[in-house]
Parts: C-alpha cells; sequence; structure tokens
C-alpha cells in the first residue's frame, strides 16, 4: 500500500527558454515530511506546484500513491495546499472557505457541515467560524488555510513557503504547530522554504535544491555532518561553513594533507580520490573551532590551534560571533562561533583551535572528497 | 524662548496664509465651475420673465410651470417615455458590456496563450481609434441587418467587448490581485470558469460596479449614434428629446428646456453621488497602476 | 489551468468576434468607401470606384480646409489648457486640506455630466443673448457679447465646455500625485531641495507617465468631439465651431456623400494616429518609468 507515497521521475519544467527543473528524481516516503530548500529561485516553489498540478511539467511523470497523475486536475490529486498568502477567499467566511472545495465537488451541506466543524476543533478554530479573513490575525489565517487543507483529507499536504509572512515570533510557534499537526495526522508532507531552520526542525528529510537540481536528499543532521557537496555545505548551518582554498600535499590511506596558506592540515580521510597537487577546498563551520585550553578528552591528534587577531566582533547575548583573521589557515576572514562569555577585543590576539575530523573537505569541483574517517582515525 | 518661537510662530502664519490662499482658490474656481449648474436648477423653477430677468439664484416667484411642461415635453410623448427609451438600451449594454469586459480581461490577465501580446496591443489601438472613421460603415453594415431604428445597433456590439477602455480597466485590476487565490480554488476543484464565478468576480467587484457606472453615463450621454440609428420620435432617448426640444419649443420658454436639462441629469447624479468613490477608482485604474 | 491556450482563447473569443465584426471590418470597410463615389441612399453594390477623387476633392474643398483649421485651433487650445489647469487644481488639492474629497467630488461631476446633451443645451442658454454670462457682465457693469454669433467668441464658448470638464484628468493627476511616496520628498528636503527644486526634479517627472497617459486621452478625445459644437453652435456661425467630426456627420447623414466623408473621416483617423505614434515614440525621452513591472505571463 502506498498512499501517501510521492515519486517523481526525469520530472523537467521549462517556462519559454527558461528551464526551471531540469530532471529531478525523487521518491517521498508515505508520512514524511519533507522539506525542499534552497536559495530564490532554485526552483522549490516550482517543484511544488508541479506535485500540486498548478504547472504540467515538460517532461517526465509524477506519483501520487499507486496512480501517475502527471496529468491529473490539481483537485483530483489527492493533495492540498497552503499558500504563501494563504490565498483565502476574502467573501467568504472560514466555513465556507473551509468547505470550499466540499461544495464545488458537490457533497452534501450536513456532511461539509460535519467535515469543517472536525477541521476547525483540531485547529481551535471553531469560535471563528463565521468570521471572514479580513476579521482574522495572521497566525489565525495561516490555521484558516490549514484547515482548509484537513476538510479534503489529503494524501499528501503541500506548503508554499507558509510561514514566511509571519513574524518572528508567531513564525515559531506556527513551527511548532505544524510539527504537532504532522505528528498527529501522519500524513505525507511537502514543505517549502528558503528559512533553514524551519528545514532543520521540521524535516524528516530535506531536499535541498539548486538552479533546478536536487543537490542531496537526506535527514537534517546527516546534511549538516556530511554535505555532499560546497553548495550544501554552504548552505545549510547559521552562520555558514568557512572555506578554504588549499592544495594536495600527500595522499595516505586514512588521511590527505592539505597546504592552506601557511600551515599544512593532515585530516583523516579514506578511499579520497584526490592526487598531491590538486586544489581542494577545506570547510569548517564556526561551531566546531575552540577558543581557550585544548579539553582534556580531546586527542592532541585531532587537535591543531592556531593564531587569530580578532577583526570584528558580533554578541549575540548567548553566543559571540568573532571574525578572525588566521594568517596560516587563509587570507579571508574566518567566523568562529565562540561562548557569549569569553572577552573579546579587537585587534588583540587569541589561540583557537580545530578538530580535524570536523573539517570538510572539497575538489576542485565541489564534491565532497573520501569517507570522513574520523571513526577509523580513532580507532586507529 | 522668544528665540525659538519667533520662526515658529513665522512658520505656523505662512502655513495659515497658504491654507487660506488655497481654499479661497478651490471655493472660487469650484462656485465659477458650478454656478451654471445651480442656475440651470434654479431655473427651471423660475417663470421665463426672471431667468432673463434677474441674475439672483433663489427663484423670487417660484413656479412648477417649467418643470410641468417640460416634462409634458412639446411632443406627443411625455418625458418619461425618453426616460424609459435611454433605459431600455442602456441596461442591455450595460449588462453585455460587464458580462464581455469581464469574460475577456480574465483571459488576457490570466491565459498563457501564443499571440496574447499582439491581440492586447490591438485591443488598447481600438480605445485610440476615432469612432467616427467606423461609423460609416458600421452604420451601413447595420443597415443591411435591418437593424436601423431599432436598438440593437445601440447594444449588441458590447457583447463583444468592443469598448477597449473597459477591458483594459477589468485587466489592470486584475493584475494587481496575486493569483494564489485562484490557485487554491482550482486546487478546491474548480474550473475556469467556477474560478471565475465564485473568486475573481467577488474579488473584483470594485472594478466590475466601476464599468457598470461608467458605461452607463457615457451612455446616457451618448448622442451621436442614437442620432443616426433611431428616426422614429417614439424611440428617442433623452438625448435626442433634449436636442429636438430647443429646436421646437419657442425660443423664449427657457424654463421648460432648462427643467427637462435638469431632469436628464439627475440619474447620473444620482448615480455619481451615491457611487462616486468608484468613479475615481475607474478612471484612475488605468493611468496610475499601468 | 491557465496554460491551457484553447480555454484562454474562449475567453477573449467574443473580443475577437467584436474586433473582427465591428471594429476591422468597418475600419477597411470605410478606408475602401473613401476611394469612391457611394452615396447613402444607394444599394452598396452601386458604389463606384473613384481612384483618389474624394482625396484631391479635399484638396479644393475650402470647407475642408476651414474645418481643419478649425479643429487644430481647438485641440491645440483645449487640450494644454485643460491639462494646465487640471494639473494645478490637483496641487492645490493635494496637501492636507481639510474637504479635498468634497471639492474632488465638485470638480469631477461636471467631466462626469459635460458630455450629456443637458450640459450642451445648459451651454446654449448661458452663452444666449440674455444669457447668464451677459446678464453677469451687464450686472458688472460691462457690456453684453454676442457669444455664439460671433465667430471667435463662438469657438471660445465650444472651448470652455471643454476646459469645464478638466475634473476626470484632474483626479488622475491627483492619484497620481498621491502614488508619489512621501519619503522621496523627506529625502529631498533633507538633502536641502527647495519647493520649486523638489516639484522639477521629484513631482514632475515621477508625474510623467500619468502626464502622458492624460495627453493622448485628451487628444484622442478632443480630435473626436462632436456634441458640444453640434448642440451650441450647429457648427457656425460662419463654420467658425465646424469640427471635422461635424464635417463628417454632416457629409455622410445631411448630404448622403458617403465616400466623401469615409475619405475625411481617414484623414482624421491620419491625423490622430500621427499625433499618437509621435506621443509614444517620444515618450522614452520624456516619460520616466521607475518601477518597471514585467509582464511576463
Amino acid at each position: 500500500m502506498a498512499k501517501g507515497r510521492v515519486l517523481l521521475r526525469g520530472v523537467t519544467k521549462c517556462f519559454g527558454a527558461v528551464d526551471v527543473i531540469k530532471g529531478v528524481d525523487l521518491e517521498i516516503a508515505p508520512g514524511e515530511l519533507t522539506v525542499f530548500v534552497g536559495p530564490s529561485g532554485c526552483g522549490k516553489s516550482t517543484l511544488l506546484r508541479l506535485v500540486s498540478g498548478l504547472e504540467l511539467p515538460t517532461g517526465g511523470s509524477i506519483m501520487i500513491g499507486d496512480r501517475d497523475v502527471t496529468l491529473v486536475h490539481p483537485s483530483e490529486r489527492g493533495i492540498a495546499m497552503v499558500f504563501q498568502s494563504y490565498a483565502l477567499y476574502p467573501h467568504m467566511s472560514v466555513a465556507e472557505n473551509m468547505g470550499f472545495g466540499l461544495k464545488i465537488a458537490g457533497l452534501p451541506k450536513p456532511l461539509i457541515k460535519e467535515k469543517v466543524a472536525k477541521a476547525a476543533e483540531i485547529l481551535q478554530l471553531t469560535p471563528l467560524l463565521d468570521r471572514k479573513p479580513r476579521a482574522l490575525s495572521g497566525g489565525q489565517r495561516q490555521r484558516v488555510a490549514i484547515g482548509r487543507c484537513i476538510v479534503r483529507e489529503p494524501e499528501v499536504f503541500l506548503f508554499d513557503e507558509p510561514l514566511s509572512n509571519l513574524d518572528a515570533a508567531l513564525r515559531g510557534q506556527m513551527r511548532v504547530e505544524i510539527a504537532r499537526l504532522h505528528a498527529k495526522l501522519g500524513a505525507t508532507m511537502i514543505y517549502v522554504t528558503h528559512d533553514q531552520v524551519e528545514a532543520m526542525t521540521l524535516a524528516t528529510r530535506i531536499v535541498v535544491l539548486n538552479a533546478g537540481r536536487i543537490e542531496q536528499i537526506g535527514a537534517p543532521i546527516e546534511l549538516y555532518r556530511h554535505p555532499a557537496n560546497l553548495f550544501v555545505a554552504g548552505f545549510i548551518g547559521s552562520p555558514a561553513m568557512n572555506f578554504m582554498d588549499g592544495i594536495v600535499e600527500a595522499v595516505e590511506t586514512n588521511s590527505v594533507s592539505v597546504r592552506l596558506n601557511g600551515a599544512t592540515l593532515r585530516l583523516p580521510r579514506h578511499d579520497a580520490a584526490v592526487k598531491p597537487g590538486a586544489k581542494v577546498t577545506v570547510g569548517i563551520r564556526p561551531e566546531h573551532f575552540r577558543v581557550g585550553p585544548t579539553p582534556a578528552d580531546m586527542d592532541d591528534d585531532q587537535a591543531v590551534e592556531f593564531d587569530a587577531i580578532i577583526d570584528l566582533v558580533e554578541r549575540l547575548g548567548g553566543e559571540t560571533l568573532a571574525h578572525l583573521r588566521m594568517p596560516s589557515l587563509s587570507d579571508g576572514v574566518l567566523v568562529v562561533k565562540i561562548s557569549g562569555d569569553v572577552p573579546l577585543r579587537i585587534g588583540t590576539g587569541l589561540r583557537v583551535g580545530i578538530r580535524l575530523a570536523q573539517c570538510h573537505l572539497f575538489d576542485a569541483d565541489g564534491r565532497a572528497v573520501g569517507e570522513p574517517a574520523a571513526r577509523a582515525v580513532v580507532a586507529a | 524662548m522668544s528665540l525659538i518661537s519667533t520662526p515658529r510662530r513665522d512658520v505656523a502664519w505662512i502655513g495659515r496664509f497658504s491654507a487660506l490662499l488655497r481654499y479661497g482658490v478651490l471655493i472660487g474656481v469650484g462656485l465659477i465651475m458650478l454656478y451654471p449648474l445651480f442656475w440651470m436648477v434654479a431655473a427651471s423653477f423660475k417663470p421665463n420673465h426672471e431667468i432673463f430677468g434677474s441674475v439672483s439664484l433663489w427663484p423670487q416667484d417660484p413656479t412648477m410651470d417649467g418643470v410641468v411642461k417640460g416634462w409634458r415635453t412639446g411632443t406627443e410623448y411625455s418625458f418619461a417615455t425618453y426616460l424609459l427609451n435611454s433605459f431600455a438600451f442602456i441596461m442591455p449594454k450595460v449588462v453585455l458590456t460587464v458580462v464581455s469586459s469581464v469574460l475577456v480581461a480574465y483571459g488576457f490577465a490570466r491565459f498563457r496563450m501564443p499571440g496574447k501580446q499582439l491581440w492586447f496591443a490591438l485591443m488598447v489601438a481600438t480605445i485610440l481609434l476615432p469612432k467616427s472613421v467606423l461609423l460609416i460603415p458600421q452604420y451601413l453594415m447595420f443597415r443591411e441587418f435591418g437593424w436601423l431604428d431599432t436598438y440593437l445597433p445601440l447594444y449588441v456590439p458590447c457583447a463583444f467587448a468592443t469598448d477597449g477602455f473597459f477591458v483594459f480597466m477589468v485587466v489592470q485590476f486584475l493584475r494587481g490581485i496575486p493569483p494564489d487565490m485562484e490557485e487554491a480554488a482550482v486546487i478546491d476543484g474548480c474550473n475556469s470558469l467556477q474560478v471565475l464565478w465564485h473568486v475573481v468576480v467577488p474579488v473584483i467587484m470594485p472594478a466590475i460596479i466601476s464599468v457598470a457606472l461608467f458605461q452607463f453615463m457615457w451612455s446616457l450621454n451618448d448622442f451621436l449614434y442614437p442620432l443616426i440609428y433611431l428616426s422614429s420620435v417614439g424611440k428617442y432617448p433623452v438625448a435626442l428629446a433634449l436636442k429636438m426640444a430647443i429646436d421646437v419649443t419657442e425660443a423664449t420658454a427657457w424654463n421648460q428646456v432648462l427643467a427637462m436639462s435638469t431632469i436628464a441629469l439627475l440619474p447620473s447624479l444620482i448615480v455619481f453621488f451615491l457611487a462616486q468613490k468608484y468613479f475615481v477608482e475607474g478612471i484612475t485604474s488605468g493611468s496610475v497602476k499601468g | 489551468m491557465y496554460d491551457n491556450r484553447v480555454s484562454g482563447y474562449l475567453y477573449i473569443a467574443p473580443f475577437l468576434i467584436g474586433l473582427a465584426t465591428f471594429t476591422l471590418f468597418p475600419f477597411l470597410a470605410s478606408f475602401l468607401l473613401s476611394f469612391s463615389d457611394y452615396q447613402l441612399q444607394d444599394p452598396v453594390e452601386q458604389a463606384r470606384f473613384l481612384g483618389l477623387g474624394n482625396y484631391t476633392q479635399m484638396a479644393g474643398d475650402d470647407t475642408f480646409h476651414g474645418s481643419l483649421g478649425v479643429t487644430f485651433l481647438y485641440v491645440f487650445i483645449t487640450v494644454p489648457l485643460k491639462l494646465a489647469f487640471a494639473l494645478f487644481i490637483a496641487f492645490v488639492l493635494n496637501f492636507k486640506l481639510r474637504g479635498i474629497g468634497f471639492f474632488r467630488t465638485a470638480y469631477y461631476v461636471p467631466s462626469i455630466l459635460g458630455g450629456s446633451v443637458a450640459i450642451a443645451v445648459l451651454w446654449r442658454y448661458v452663452f444666449a443673448g440674455d444669457g447668464l454670462i451677459n446678464q453677469v457682465l451687464v450686472w458688472a457693469g460691462g457690456e453684453p457679447l454676442n457669444w455664439l454669433g460671433e465667430p471667435a467668441y463662438a469657438l471660445f464658448t465650444v472651448v470652455l465646455l471643454r476646459l469645464w470638464q478638466f475634473g476626470s484628468a484632474m483626479v488622475v493627476f491627483l492619484a497620481g500625485l498621491q502614488n508619489i511616496p512621501t519619503d522621496l520628498y523627506e529625502a529631498a528636503t533633507i538633502d536641502g531641495a527647495g519647493k520649486a527644486r523638489i516639484f522639477f526634479t521629484i513631482t514632475l517627472p515621477l508625474l510623467t507617465p500619468v502626464i502622458f497617459f492624460n495627453f493622448i486621452m485628451q487628444i484622442v478625445q478632443a480630435f473626436q468631439e462632436f456634441n458640444g459644437p453640434y448642440i451650441i453652435t450647429g457648427g457656425g456661425p460662419l463654420k467658425s465651431t465646424y469640427l471635422l467630426p461635424l464635417m463628417i456627420y454632416e457629409e455622410a447623414f445631411k448630404y448622403f456623400n458617403v465616400g466623401y466623408a469615409a475619405a475625411l473621416s481617414w484623414v482624421l483617423f491620419l491625423i490622430i494616429a500621427l499625433f499618437t505614434i509621435i506621443a509614444f515614440a517620444s515618450a522614452k525621452y520624456w516619460v520616466f518609468y521607475g518601477n518597471e513591472r514585467e509582464d511576463g505571463e
């Protein structure tokens, strides 16, 4: 039984001469909350609209459940969609908004009323059923938009940047509500956002899109720990990963030595398909730097320390972002996230440590190099 | 203290002076503009000798004579006939214009189709095309149809969105509305006609009202088309009846003619004051938003 | 759904049919008629090809020359004056004054009514020998004027009727003015610009699209004015208000010279087309479109 499964095969979409989706293969398992994330213009909304049927693909096929729905009318695909602008009908009450689809389908009035009442209860909209959308707050409108979906009892819920019109506080709250709703209904959901925090917190799996192609698919933590390429590495995680250019000096069974600006890092890696002399990029997340004495539990073999000069300090309260110059690693400025209570002064020096196992390595084409051999090194 | 307050008082004084000047200009211009209208209404209730005799607005010797005789008109029909005649073709004209303009504007504003740019450009061009270049062949065509001395030539073309201005107005209005709601309706199972009826029409209601009001007003003012197409006095609309009145009424019966003019303007005035915001929105939507 | 070309064409089908039947066909037909000697009372089949006859006749027709001159005079006087006055009043109104709505309405009323026969009739009486204007003149100690009898004055009364209807252009200007973001004015004030400078460097450039729109509409309408002169003066005295649309109407429906009338209407069309083309061609030099919208659909 594949109810709620979504399967895209070789899906492409062109608008005139512009290829917006350049061939996407994707399987979404029933009950998953899949998030499409990527920079604006990457095609994530178009991909969602292809699933919804609001756009028809130029090539490829789309299946929902066991049915090929590539050319099926949106209302017959078993989907429901929450729009960024909510798209509530301004001249209809909340109840009419929620029941409109059922009315068009010709359901008897008492049945519509019953279904609307049930959905309203799930979303605590019961007291608002007679109001018009303009008399609702942003959060309430959002819930009505979701209610309109629930009433349809779809196989797949589609969300198109549903929280981007809300203020920060409400956004956090609605995010939790959507997560709760997903847990409660257990339905397949596809959620489009450009906000990677939303993606990380909500998703069962994240699909990272860039320029009409899938860059990587995986659980949030997997994308964070093992980005498959430079794009994903730079996109997932905030603040973004630091990148340093280097040249491979030596390749051994379990390590790759990379010459950076002034220092050479011996990164634990196996099966690294690079040759000495190749141009590579080393990435380190801001949160993986360490300021102060190396903790006792850290293997000396993995930790390296460098001199840094403080260029700029951004204090966020609980933590601080320090922009550092570390000439031995890079010409540029590296962003380091450290605890908020460390005293820092611009222009002063600092010792900063990194764990080699937490460094990422990408080849000249931007692909991650070799297996991150952290465990292997520790075992050895 | 005084060092600070003096310039402020100056500024306030200049501000008040400028406001005064503005009000002066506005009231002066307004009075000059509207005075003929007041004069016309007042003259309807004056005896004829008083119209020529005094510049005063208020009738010293008010009489309904002009209104009564004017209503009766010099013809075999009363003014009521002419008013009803006007509405007899204006109502279908308004309805057909609204329906056709909304359908066509929806097609232009929303659908992707080859050749759309060309058709749209042609539609805008028709707005600028002088009517007199079409007048004669249209007349000959309707003569061939046997439609002369009927109202058909006056309203049938409106069923085909021939007033590009109205289509343009609705298109501009629609372009200002994101299509999300319509897409939601598609997911809710509507076909495009249902989307149009259940979602688009309620949302663009202000534009629809503007179209209806403008068409009503312009048709009421329209003179040339009834003039060439209608020949029986019994079918004359108000505009033709008035023109006939100044030709046949004896030269001195001004109060009758002015009373008729006043009555003729009443429908427009009432509609305008009831719905003036739609006029302002309508006239500005084509120019400012686009 | 909106990808469906067939339904798209179904929606614009009424327009396409109307365009072909009531616009393009008559447009071409009048072009053909303009080369014929067709008389209104004859069956259409009797129309005879005349070559450029109607056009050569025009070259020697003093009535036509007079009418053309009056038409240009009328347009060149009314359009700039009406636009300037509409813009001026819009400016006066575009301040935080109480009662703007009232004045806007008061000024707009004449535009709504102005095209009607009733107003033309009123005009005729206002400017009649013992009409309102002369009464006021006498009351103020002046001499009454023969407004409708003297050629120069007659054209003036007809011009005045059009100026009287400046309200619709004013409403458009006012909306355009209110569309200019106030922070631009504030930024300019902080930059030290005076009132006149702000007007010429900010207000006017940002208003050019609206000016352009009003200009085109006014030109096109003024060239087609019929009701006012037809009812107030009947084109007289001495053809001093005999605008081209009047001449076209009379040639066709009074003298039945359809061929000649069609040729006249084509001349009118070409004149309007020329003005519109010049206006659109010049637009890129003086009309400022700040936030260009893309219409990629």
